[in-house]
């Protein structure tokens, strides 16, 4: 039943076969079988946003994707994106506004804001806690993260 | 591959239903945001998955001749959240809709995918009960169509029978009016504690209410009588008349989210609360 | 979760009570057992299945009677797992009669369950429901059976499905 089957992905801007089975998420191909570990495995469930990636652009939670269902899909991890001059700003903001302690639910903080700022590059306090609604951190209490997004925004927008 | 494992990728509602007649244990599979998570949780082991992405008339929002609506069944929450057509009364759906999780499994989930789980804390059954929404059905017979209050029947059940799928919610023309859903949830992007979703209209014979709960029962909640009683010109012991009616008719589960107590104490002041803003901002429209 | 509930039927204590110590009738009446079979004189084995939201759930059971005091009360207690599969299902059951006139009894039941592994993982509010519509079910097949056929059948009866 839990047969291997084959699936053609672009990962980070490169080509990659595979064959997995049905029920495998993107989370566990990405971690287990390519060691791209930025994505994190909090819930498996969606709830806590540690593994947000995109697909085709637009962020989802790699751990409620089937890789089999992703067939031709261009995923990108926070490991593919860190020279996006979104990513390298918020990441600057991140770091000089100490927005994060373990630092666990970054890669997804970081893919869901960049999620948010290419939508909307003025946010509003509220419309960055909507945005990042979705990803939990047990660490900073999300001021700093709300502040370093706001702070990332206005560093773009000179 | 083996014929019968794997992802199908069927091109038409007519492909799909085949697949799905041909094979009773492959699962419909829309954002995954419900099917996946049930996976994880080793709820259902799934032999084989068939995707509806490739089908192009499940995918958007378009409107009719007659100004009434279809948005097809793989429309993500996203793009209803984002869809300023619905004015007027239809103003619900849009609300609920933005009021589905959080941004990342808006982009994933279907209006489709969501109704057929039926899970009685989701956002989009009760508003489309009080939109007196269709549900498009598809078998290997052709098309049906049912009021959304026939389409739920019971705790995570609808009126889908084996190797049917839903293509599509029909939305009658928006009236004049306004339409509320207001979500009471522990934090924002929880399923709803309890939801009220309500549409109002005024006209020569006083104003037209229909409202309907969510997360009360094993489906939305909607009274004739307690519509009756909201429509007109109704005082302040009509309204407590059918929030009174509205919770006896409840059947809310005993929860994390709240006791079912709780949930009844709520429904009459949630449904107030809707009930007095609409109002208002009728009144300030005429 | 607790269930509990009660109903009544048209039969004198003694006879409903004969009928409630048969195992052929009780699985025939519990929705979903397709087998039940006695391995000692106070031990049932039963398969149970059930299902929601496309989740499908096969119980292999075993009821012990813990205490017999006919025609008042019976006790029991249910253990059980689902298959190889990861969840385990405990209960502690009593089921009381009571007399509402010669020909009249009331049945009531109380069932303390506990249900572990994936399927405690499952939305637990809605399970509760769940349960008490099979409560419900098994109510009405079992009025039903021995409504229509007073006589007890001491032999095991064909089960459906
Ligand atoms: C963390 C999290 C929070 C959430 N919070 C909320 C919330 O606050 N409010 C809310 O309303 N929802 C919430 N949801 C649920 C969300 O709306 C889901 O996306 C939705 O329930 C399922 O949609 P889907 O397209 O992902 O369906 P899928 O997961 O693909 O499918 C769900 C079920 O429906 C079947 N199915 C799919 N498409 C069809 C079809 N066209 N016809 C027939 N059957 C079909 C599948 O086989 C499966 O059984 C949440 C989900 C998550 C993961
Ligand atoms: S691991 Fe995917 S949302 Fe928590
Ligand atoms: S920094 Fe630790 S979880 Fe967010």
């Amino acid at each position: 039943m839990s047969r291997d089957l084959p699936v053609n992905l672009e990962i980070n801007g490169a080509a990659v076969a595979l064959e997995v089975p049905l029920t495998e998420t993107l989370l566990a191909t990405l971690r287990e079988r390519l060691q791209l570990t930025g994505a994190k495995r909090g819930c498996n469930q969606g709830v806590c946003g540690a593994c947000t990636v995109t697909l085709d652009g637009v962020a989802v939670r790699a751990c409620l994707s089937l890789t089999l269902n992703c067939e031709g899909q261009k995923v990108a991890t926070i490991e593919g994106v860190a020279a996006d001059p979104l990513i390298e700003a918020l990441q600057q903001a991140f770091v000089d506004g100490g927005a994060l302690q373990c630092g666990f639910c970054t890669p997804g903080q970081l893919i869901a804001a960049r999620a948010l700022l290419s939508q909307n590059s003025d946010p509003s306090v509220e419309e960055v806690q909507q945005g990042l609604s979705g990803n939990l951190c047990r660490c900073t209490g999300y001021r700093k993260i709300i502040d370093a997004v706001l702070s990332a925004a206005r560093s773009m927008r000179k | 591959m083996s014929v019968d494992q794997g992802v199908f990728r069927p091109a038409s509602v007519d492909e799909a239903v085949s697949v799905l007649a041909r094979l009773p244990d492959a699962r419909l599979i829309s954002g995954g945001a419900t099917l996946v998570a049930m996976i994880n949780a080793r709820l259902i082991e799934p032999a084989a998955l068939v995707s509806l992405a490739g089908v192009d008339e499940l995918h958007g929002i378009t409107e009719n001749p007659d100004g009434g609506w279809r948005i097809g069944a793989m429309t993500r929450h996203r793009d209803v959240a984002a869809e300023r057509r619905f004015t007027g009364t239809l103003a619900l759906v849009q609300q609920a809709a933005s009021l589905i999780a959080n941004a990342t499994v808006r982009n994933m989930g279907t209006i489709g995918g969501a109704i057929a789980h039926a899970d009685p804390g989701l956002d989009y059954p009760p508003a489309l009960v009080a939109a007196d929404a269709q549900i498009e059905i598809a078998s290997g017979k052709g098309r049906r169509r049912l009021p959304a209050s026939e389409f739920f029947v019971d705790w995570y059940a609808t009126a889908l029978q084996s190797a049917e799928l839903v293509t599509a919610v029909h939305l009658r023309a928006a009236s004049d009016g306004v339409g509320l859903y207001h979500k009471l949830a522990r934090v924002s992007g929880d399923y709803a504690t309890v939801s009220v979703a309500l549409t109002m209209s005024s006209g020569v014979a006083g104003i037209a209410t229909r409202a309907a709960m969510g997360a009360c029962g094993p489906t939305p909640i909607l009274l004739e009588e307690a519509n009756a009683l909201l429509s007109g010109s109704p005082g302040e012991s009509e309204l407590n008349r059918a929030g009174e009616l509205l919770a006896a008719a409840a059947d809310p589960v005993d929860d994390v989210r709240g006791s079912a107590e709780y949930r009844r104490l709520l429904i009459p002041r949630m449904l107030a609360r809707a009930f007095t803003e609409a109002r208002a901002a009728i009144g300030a429209r005429t | 979760m607790r269930i509990e509930g009660s109903f009544d039927i048209a039969l004198p204590r003694a006879a409903v009570y004969g009928h409630l110590t048969d195992p052929g009738l009780i699985a025939a009446c519990i929705p979903g057992c397709d087998q039940i079979e006695r391995i000692s004189p106070t031990d049932y084995r039963a398969r149970v299945t059930i299902g929601m939201g496309g989740i499908k759930a096969s119980f292999n059971l075993v009821v012990e009677v813990t205490s017999e005091q006919p025609p008042e009360r019976v006790l029991s207690q249910t253990r059980g797992e689902e298959g190889s599969r990861a969840s385990m299902l405990a209960a502690d059951n009593e089921v009381a009669l009571e007399e509402i006139d010669a020909a009249n009894t009331r049945v009531s039941y109380v069932s303390d369950v506990s249900v572990t592994g994936r399927l405690g993982k499952f939305a637990l509010g809605v399970m509760k429901k769940k349960v008490e519509s099979l409560g419900r079910e098994f109510a009405e097949r079992l009025r039903e059976r021995i409504q229509i056929q007073p006589a007890a059948s001491s032999a095991p009866e064909a089960v459906p499905q």
